[in-house]
């Protein structure tokens, strides 16, 4: 296992990396979408 | 046998649609502008952006191909992966070409195009990416389609009809909100699709073994499985064509670089590619796993001739009640981001950079729209008749390969010359674009012939791109060194201050 060390350490920071990622995209997404909206209804009033 | 129930995972997977649907039906109600339609007021921010650009280049024909590499070519087949990744990095720390790009405020290549080559280059560029774009998008719906087939058991004869159901919906929210309902459904699209690739990814492995997958690799293809270098069927020449491949496609396919266009300022594009990078490896990686406990997993005559079956294979024997439903979801969403994304983004381009020059005086906005969503509609008519059908006869990874190469060669040369290169000119444009598309058409006619298949063997398709990107640069050098410069104004009366 040891000498595909480059694969193991990649696949593991793979998982690690995208499931961190899903979670903090899932978060601050909304956040984005919720301002997005906003600012579009407040050019559209204008 | 496939262990899909129709109560439990038809469910969660109704559930999804509906929850989709609603979502991007919605939100029609802030398009009001063309603007809004195509690159949704440029207010998408860096998050929403990170979550759409993934969500759109993870399709099911992905995960099918991904995940065929890693039964055909163990790890070595993720490597496209990582040159992908560390391209999009390097561009989006340096913002080589997208930062000129998004600085200029256009909302499509070819638009760029125009300042420096002039209105048939734009259009010319418009023509190229449309037909490379939708020639090679023309084929994701069967595969999607094959996908569902292999893993829910569902009848054959229900495949075209349920992917026109499909790709109805998908037309009906994209039409309505252009690219801000393409944007909101994205983001609940990468949150199932992630989710679902995550929790069968680790039952995989759990099930599989780690073990066991690499020790499969090691079996059936040795040091070449996890080295692409010393890979007989790859080598340094498949190396280099996916770098430059690769690289191209972060630059100038139009629905990563949409991206950049809509984030609402140059700096949150570049965000948006850092952030996003890393990205890549998994889309390879992951279906590759899969595709290796495929090889670990199943045996030869099981899988039968096509090795693109072995994922799905596998996944139908393996995976649980609840957690197909859950698979079957994150594939729909995996494939109704992309066609959305590919739809809108086709469309925009076709808008702004074919049509716009035939307009003898500027549309309103009420027209604009209306031509950009009839042309979305068209589209979707197109895939269709062409996607599903019309039965694709041929080699499938070359067709996608070969449209691919015909928009990526001369695009990416023609986006650096057009930012970095200031003698470059239209001389040297049209020869790019010509010699682009050209030569992956000879190749693929080589190939087809009896007379030339075998010299169209021995080249090989990474001879062959590697060929196309290095003379396609050379075409846009000498055409552009070719033309006359055009002489300087003389001064009457001697110079003055």
């Amino acid at each position: 296992m040891l000498k595909h060390w480059f694969w193991n350490l990649m696949s593991a920071a793979v998982i690690i990396w995208y499931s961190t990622i899903t979670v903090y995209v899932a978060f601050k997404g909304w956040k984005d979408i919720k301002t997005m909206l906003g600012n579009l209804a407040k050019l559209k009033d204008e | 046998m496939t262990h899909f129930s129709w109560l439990v995972d038809g469910s969660i997977i109704g559930l999804y649609l509906l929850v989709t649907m609603v979502a991007g039906v919605m939100v029609r109600k802030y398009v009001g502008k063309v603007e809004h339609f195509l690159v949704a007021g440029r207010e998408m921010n860096v998050y929403l952006g990170i979550a759409s650009l993934a969500a759109t280049e993870f399709g099911v024909v992905t995960c099918m191909y991904t995940a065929q590499n890693g039964y055909r070519y163990g790890f070595s087949g993720a490597v496209p992966g990582l040159l992908q990744a560390i391209a999009m990095f390097i561009i989006g720390v340096t913002g080589f070409c997208i930062k000129p790009l998004r600085d200029s405020g256009v909302m499509t290549i070819p638009e760029l195009f125009e300042k420096k080559f002039g209105p048939k280059i734009r259009w010319a560029a418009g023509v190229v990416i449309v037909l490379g774009g939708l020639l090679n998008m023309g084929v994701f719906l069967r595969t999607g389609g094959e996908f569902l087939v292999q893993v829910t058991g569902l009848n054959v004869r229900y495949l075209e009809i349920t992917m026109t159901a499909l790709l109805l919906m998908v037309a009906v929210y994209t039409i309505l909100g252009g690219m801000l309902s393409v944007l909101i459904t994205d983001f609940l699209q990468f949150v199932v699709m992630s989710g679902g690739l995550i929790v069968v990814t680790i039952l995989i492995i759990g099930k599989v073994g780690w073990g066991t997958i690499l020790k499969a690799v090691e079996t059936h293809h040795g040091a070449g499985g996890f080295n692409p270098f010393v890979n007989p069927e790859l080598g340094w020449q498949f190396v280099l064509f996916n770098l430059m491949l690769n690289t191209a496609a972060v630059l100038t396919w139009q629905t990563t670089i949409v991206r950049v266009l809509s984030a609402k300022d140059t700096k949150t594009g570049l965000k948006v590619y850092k952030g996003t990078a890393f990205f890549f490896v998994c889309r390879f990686l992951i279906p590759g796993i899969w595709g290796m406990a495929a090889l670990a997993a199943l045996t030869a005559s099981q899988v039968g001739p096509n090795t693109l079956h072995a994922m799905p294979l596998l996944l139908s024997q393996l995976l649980p009640v609840g957690i197909m439903g859950l698979l079957v979801a994150a594939m729909l969403a995996a494939d109704m981001s992309t066609d959305s994304s590919y739809m809108i983004t086709w469309a925009g381009v076709i808008y702004n950079d074919i049509i716009a020059p035939f307009r003898k005086k500027i549309w309103s906005e009420k027209k604009g729209l209306l031509w950009n969503r009839m042309t979305v509609a068209l589209i979707g008519v197109f895939l269709l008749v062409f996607g599903l059908w019309y039965p694709l006869k041929g080699d499938l990874w070359t067709y996608l390969g070969v449209t691919g190469t015909i928009y990526l060669s001369s695009m990416s040369a023609l986006l650096i010359a057009c930012t970095y290169w200031k003698r470059a000119n239209n001389w040297g444009a049209a020869a790019a674009i010509a010699f682009g598309a050209v030569i992956p058409v000879t190749f693929l006619i080589l190939e087809q012939l009896p007379a030339t298949a075998e010299l169209a063997k021995r080249i090989g398709p990474y001879y062959s791109g590697i060929a196309t990107y290095l003379i396609v640069g050379a075409a846009m050098i000498i055409g552009s060194l070719l033309k006359p410069q055009p002489k300087a104004p003389a001064l009457e009366g001697g110079a003055h201050a």
